[in-house]
Parts: structure tokens; C-alpha cells; sequence
């Protein structure tokens, strides 16, 4: 080769962002991102709780072969508990702060993340440390997930001193089925012990652990023609306090010109009660434990969203999501409902923006 | 499981830009696709000099007036990049020649006067150009630089390192005929036969080159020229006169990089009669039409 060639060529191969293809993609650009959540539950026309949420993030790669993702969420809670009989609980007002943190090293076939939590608010705080990872074939057809993580709660209130502590393990399994199915498996295993009980709600004593097992299956089949990607998902739900919910999503993703995707979603469920919920009418009950927190009764429930994207310049994105959620005793798909509750209503709505450079 | 081509149509930096992936599911070739267009409009973004956000638009609109503009590792290494370009081709290439647009106007098809000309061509000087400690500056008004010259072909390595990285090992990306190609054609590991288009009848071919990895490029007198009193003034130009070149109709050249490839076929094309040799000597698969029509290849 000639010297011209040879110096052109070693100088183009000098240059770090063609250097040899890593596997696992660490993330190439940064990404700041700005969420607002504004929640807010209604029983029968009138408002119960609400919370108006801010969440700054940001991702950032390093060193080549890393990132560090921080997200900073403040939010407001106020309002009344759901009613329970006809009478509204208290009503309050609540801020809270939340950061969490975590580094994660991208491998050639592997990623391991490692992060921590800390939330705080006048009457209950929480930290958190978490271990997670991934590992892909050599065909990048399959990836399996796994993750740990560790909670502690410190509950204060009204003289109340306690404690609840969580450990948490995930599993999972991704899989490219076809060129346009992709399928997901993950279970999850949660065993908490402590203080559960709602120092808020009248007549509220509740076991001092709960074991929690999720299964979830979930599938994306991509729609030649019209671009677009169907979501289905199903999920089963399993805890020691006799609760057991099956939850079915559907989500459509429709990409249309100029940088718009158009998401309808629906979110079907249903559970049975807890052991220990109590028809606030069969008062006086005698068991051990007993709560009237109606998201422990059994009752089926609808969730309808829609949620509409826009990127601009393909650096900036802008997202709405709109969700309206219908809880009801009536409801089930399985079983009785439980008796005497008034319908629930909720609604979401979501503005997030998000930058990359 | 066996890989199947997915092909993906977009445009980006004034040209049809297409993606060949091989992937064993749609589903995969999608998200690489995804990866590899966002790299190129990335790319796209920062260096445009049509875009007055640009990096390179602050640097040109900043010439004259002293200050410096600072700049990443990436454009660090662009610009290294054209110095060594500038230092091979005898001065030929040399990225702050843009200027000479302002003189030449393509659209209405007229040789600008002497005066003109003369006006502009002190502009043209990478010698001048000041750069320290990942700062830069232009030292006259009315300088300007721009990685034109080797942008899209940048974009193309980028965009294929990008396919890698979702796992990609067999396919192309295609930048307005700056190529990529990252392996060969599943399977029996052919390679892929990309075709030259006859520089004197657009819809005809000249050749097929086959590639089974790395960069082809061409430059060529048709892409952007007008015909005056039987003379074509194509849009490559010397910077040293400021007249288009006129020896080449087309040159493509093979290399490891498509960034290497569209360099060295500007500079042959730069070079004039000169560039045979200059080709030849690169070491690299060459494809030249001279302006009677005669191939020279290796």
C-alpha cells in the first residue's frame, strides 16, 4: 500500500467511534427527561387522593463502557383515603421526595446494574439498594434477566415507631421468536416482613409479613403494513394474604409519519380479597386482623389510556398519556365482588419530555 | 435459524439512504434500523452546514471575529482527519474550500468572473487555521469549513458500527451510493454486488464491484454540473484554482472504511491526470472512467 493510502487509512482507523462493534449497547447519547403525574382518585363525584408528581432524570454514559442513571421525584399527596362505609377518612397532605441512583457496565454479552434508593417524607422513610444483570446468546436471540434488591421502610407516625423490610428477586426470559414476535417471562418472588398496617386507616391491622409471587407473560407481535406493534400482556398475582389478580393489557403502537406514535392501551383485572377484608357492614368483626382498604377487597377493574408522542428532530420527545381508570365491585371476571362498595374512579394524566445529546 | 435481508428507505443529508439488515426477525432488523438511522441523523445534526445549530455553522459564523469555538473527541478526530487528508493530497483536499460555492451557482449554470474568483480563493486555506486545545477558529471573515467532503461516508461507518452493535453481521448501509458493507450475504457468505452507475446515462450501469466488507465510494462529474460551450463544470473543484475538475467522469474506489474509500476517489478526482497514479499507489480496488470514456482498474 501506498504511504498516501496507508496514513489516510490508519488515521480513519484511529477515530474511537468505529472502533469493533461491543454487543452489549452501551447507551450513546445522554438523556435528560421531565415527568409530571397528575393523579387523582373520585368515589361517587367526590375527589379522595391525589398526587401531583415532578420527576427529573438523567441518563449518562461514561468511560466507554458505562452509565449512571439518577432520577430525582418529588411529589405532593393530598386528599381524603377512599371512603369506606359512607364516611371519608381524614384528610391530609403529604410531600415526598424520592432519588435513586444506579451505575450500570455493559459487557459483551452482559450488563450488571447496580443501584440504590432513598425516599423520604415527614412520617415515612425508605432506602433501597438493588443488584441486577442481563445475558444474552451468542445470536442475541434470547436474554435472560435477573435482579435482587433490598428495601427498608421506617414508618413514624402519631407515635408510632416501625419497621418493614423487603427482599425482592426477579427472573426473567426474553425470546425472538419470529420476525415479529418477540415473548417475555418474568417471575417475581417478594417476601416482606414488618409493619404493613395503614397507621391512616381506622380499624387497619394486618399481618407482620406478606409473600408476593408474580408471573407475567408478555408478548409484542409486530404488524407489517401498517408499521405497527401489538403489546399483550398477562400477569398473575399471588400473595400470602389470599389475594390472587390476573391482569390482562393490551397496548397498540402506531407509528405515523413526522415523529407521531399513537399508543390505546386497556388494562383489564381482577382479584379476589384478602383473608382478613372486612364488609365494613358485618361490623362488629372479631378476627385477628382486618382492614377495610378497599384495594384489598375483590373487585374487577378497567383501566382505558391513550398516549400520543411526538419526537422532534430526533432529539427532543414529547409525550402525553391520558388514563382513566374504573374500579367495581361488579366487576369480576372470577368470583363474587365484594359487597357495599361504592364505585372507585381514578385518572391519570402524564406529561413527559425528554432530550438527548 | 438462518438470517433474512430487511430493507429500510429513509433520506438523510440530501440523499436516498437505504439500510440492508440481516437478522432472523423483523423485529431485531427493526430496532438495529432504528440504531443506525438516529446514528446517522445524529451525525446529520452535528456537522450540517445547512443547519444554523450546527457545530460547524457556530465555528463558520464565528470566522474573523477571534473567537474561538471548543469542540468533542469526535470532531477533534474529524479534523484530524482532514489534516491528514491535506497532507496526502498535495493540499488538494482541503476542507475550507466550501467557499467556493458562493461563486459557482449551479442552478443558474454560470462561470463566475476571474474577479469572483480571485475574491474568494484566499479564503481556501487549512494552513490557516487555527486550532489549540480542542478550540478552534477561523483567523478571516468569510472562511468556513465543512466535512462535506467526507460526511456521508462518515455516516455510513458510523451507522454500520451501530448495526454491529445490535448484533448485525450481515448487510449494508447505503448513504446516496456511499457504501458500508458490514458482511457478506447470509448463507453462502457472498459478497454483495453492488452496481456503478454509468456516469454519461444515470439509469445505466458500468459495472458491478463485489464487496464482502468494508467501504465503496464514488465520486463523480454528475452529480451536481452544468454544460457551458460544450465544457461540463462539475461540482468537485480545485481548491488551488477554483476550477471544477474536469480529467474523471467517475472514480470508485474500495476500501476497509467507506471513509477512506469517498476520500481517496475526491482525491483522485482532484488530482486530474495525476490520479491514476495516486490511485494505484493507494493500494486500494479502484474503478476509473476517464473523460474519454477509457476504464482504468485495478
Amino acid at each position: 500500500m501506498g504511504l498516501a493510502g496507508r496514513a489516510i487509512l490508519a488515521a480513519a482507523l484511529s477515530m474511537p467511534i468505529l472502533e469493533t462493534a461491543r454487543a452489549e449497547t452501551v447507551p450513546e447519547s445522554a438523556v435528560i427527561s421531565y415527568k409530571y403525574l397528575d393523579y387523582q382518585e373520585s368515589q361517587l363525584g367526590e375527589d379522595r387522593i391525589g398526587v401531583k408528581a415532578r420527576a427529573w432524570s438523567v441518563l449518562l454514559p461514561f468511560a466507554g463502557d458505562w452509565s449512571v442513571q439518577a432520577t430525582y421525584t418529588k411529589d405532593a399527596v393530598s386528599g381524603a383515603s377512599p371512603r369506606f362505609w359512607s364516611k371519608a377518612a381524614a384528610s391530609m397532605r403529604d410531600n415526598r421526595e424520592a432519588k435513586d441512583i444506579s451505575v450500570t457496565r455493559y459487557f459483551s454479552h452482559d450488563t450488571l446494574t447496580i443501584g440504590a434508593s432513598l425516599s423520604d417524607e415527614n412520617d415515612y422513610r425508605s432506602e433501597g439498594f438493588s443488584f441486577a444483570g442481563t445475558h444474552s446468546t451468542e445470536d442475541k436471540n434470547t436474554t435472560f434477566n435477573y435482579g435482587f434488591a433490598v428495601t427498608n421502610d421506617d414508618i413514624s407516625s402519631n407515635g408510632l415507631q416501625e419497621n418493614k423490610r423487603k427482599v425482592d428477586w426477579a427472573l426473567g426470559i426474553t425470546q425472538i421468536l419470529t420476525s415479529k414476535d418477540i415473548v417475555q417471562l418474568t417471575v417475581t418472588d417478594v417476601q416482606g416482613k414488618g409493619y404493613f398496617t395503614d397507621p391512616y386507616k381506622l380499624f387497619d391491622l394486618r399481618p407482620d409479613s406478606r409473600h408476593q409471587n408474580t408471573a407475567q407473560v408478555r408478548w409484542n407481535h409486530f404488524i407489517e403494513g401498517s408499521d405497527a406493534t401489538l403489546r399483550l400482556s398477562y400477569r398473575y398475582y399471588t400473595d400470602s394474604w389470599s389475594i390472587k389478580a390476573h391482569t390482562l393489557g393490551v397496548e397498540y403502537v402506531q407509528p405515523l409519519p413526522g415523529g407521531w406514535v399513537l399508543t390505546p392501551s386497556l388494562r383489564v383485572h381482577d382479584q379476589s380479597a384478602a383473608e382478613f377484608y372486612v364488609n365494613p357492614a358485618d361490623f362488629p368483626w372479631t378476627a385477628t386482623y382486618s382492614s377495610l382498604d378497599q384495594r384489598l377487597s375483590a373487585f374487577g377493574a378497567r383501566t382505558y389510556g391513550f398516549k400520543v408522542s411526538k419526537t422532534f428532530d430526533a432529539n427532543w420527545t414529547v409525550d402525553v398519556k391520558y388514563e382513566k381508570y374504573l374500579q367495581r365491585s361488579g366487576w369480576r371476571l372470577f368470583g363474587q365482588g365484594s359487597p357495599d362498595i361504592d364505585p372507585f374512579d381514578a385518572k391519570m394524566f402524564q406529561l413527559g419530555v425528554s432530550y438527548r445529546f | 435459524m438462518s438470517d433474512t435481508p430487511f430493507r429500510f428507505n429513509f433520506s438523510a443529508m440530501g440523499s436516498p439512504c437505504e439500510l440492508l439488515i440481516c437478522a432472523d426477525s423483523r423485529a431485531k432488523a427493526e430496532l438495529a434500523a432504528e440504531a443506525g438511522v438516529a446514528e446517522v441523523k445524529r451525525i446529520e445534526h452535528k456537522y450540517s452546514r445547512y443547519r444554523p445549530d450546527s457545530l460547524v455553522s457556530a465555528i463558520n459564523a464565528r470566522a474573523g471575529s477571534g473567537e474561538w469555538s471548543e469542540f468533542d473527541n469526535e470532531t477533534a478526530w474529524l479534523l484530524n482527519f482532514a489534516d491528514t487528508l491535506y497532507s496526502n493530497s498535495e493540499g488538494l483536499f482541503d476542507i475550507t474550500s466550501g467557499v467556493l460555492r458562493r461563486v459557482w451557482n449551479f442552478d443558474k449554470a454560470l462561470i463566475p468572473s476571474l474577479a469572483a474568483l480571485e475574491a474568494v480563493l484566499p479564503l481556501i486555506a487549512w494552513s490557516r487555521v487555527e486550532i489549540k486545545n480542542k478550540a478552534i477558529r477561523l483567523p478571516e471573515a468569510g472562511m468556513e469549513i465543512d466535512f462535506g467532503g467526507f460526511g456521508k461516508e462518515y455516516a455510513a461507518d458510523s451507522a454500520a458500527v451501530a448495526l454491529q452493535k445490535k448484533g448485525i453481521a450481515h448487510g449494508y448501509v447505503n448513504l446516496g451510493g456511499d457504501i458500508r458493507v458490514i458482511g457478506p450475504q447470509p448463507g453462502d457468505s457472498s459478497p454483495w454486488k453492488m452496481a456503478i452507475q454509468d456516469p454519461r446515462q444515470r439509469d445505466e450501469i458500468v459495472a458491478t464491484i463485489p464487496v464482502f466488507q468494508g467501504g465503496l465510494a464514488t465520486s463523480g462529474d454528475y452529480e451536481k454540473y452544468f454544460e457551458h460551450d460544450g465544457r461540463r463544470y462539475c461540482h468537485v473543484m480545485n481548491p488551488k484554482t477554483g476550477v471544477p475538475v474536469s480529467y474523471w467522469q467517475s472514480v470508485s474506489i474500495v476500501a476497509p472504511l467507506a471513509i477512506v474509500a469517498g476520500s481517496c476517489s475526491t482525491i483522485t478526482m482532484l488530482m486530474e491526470e495525476k490520479g491514476g497514479d495516486w490511485m494505484k499507489k493507494s493500494g486500494f480496488s479502484y474503478l476509473g472512467i476517464s473523460n474519454d470514456g477509457n476504464r482504468v482498474s485495478s
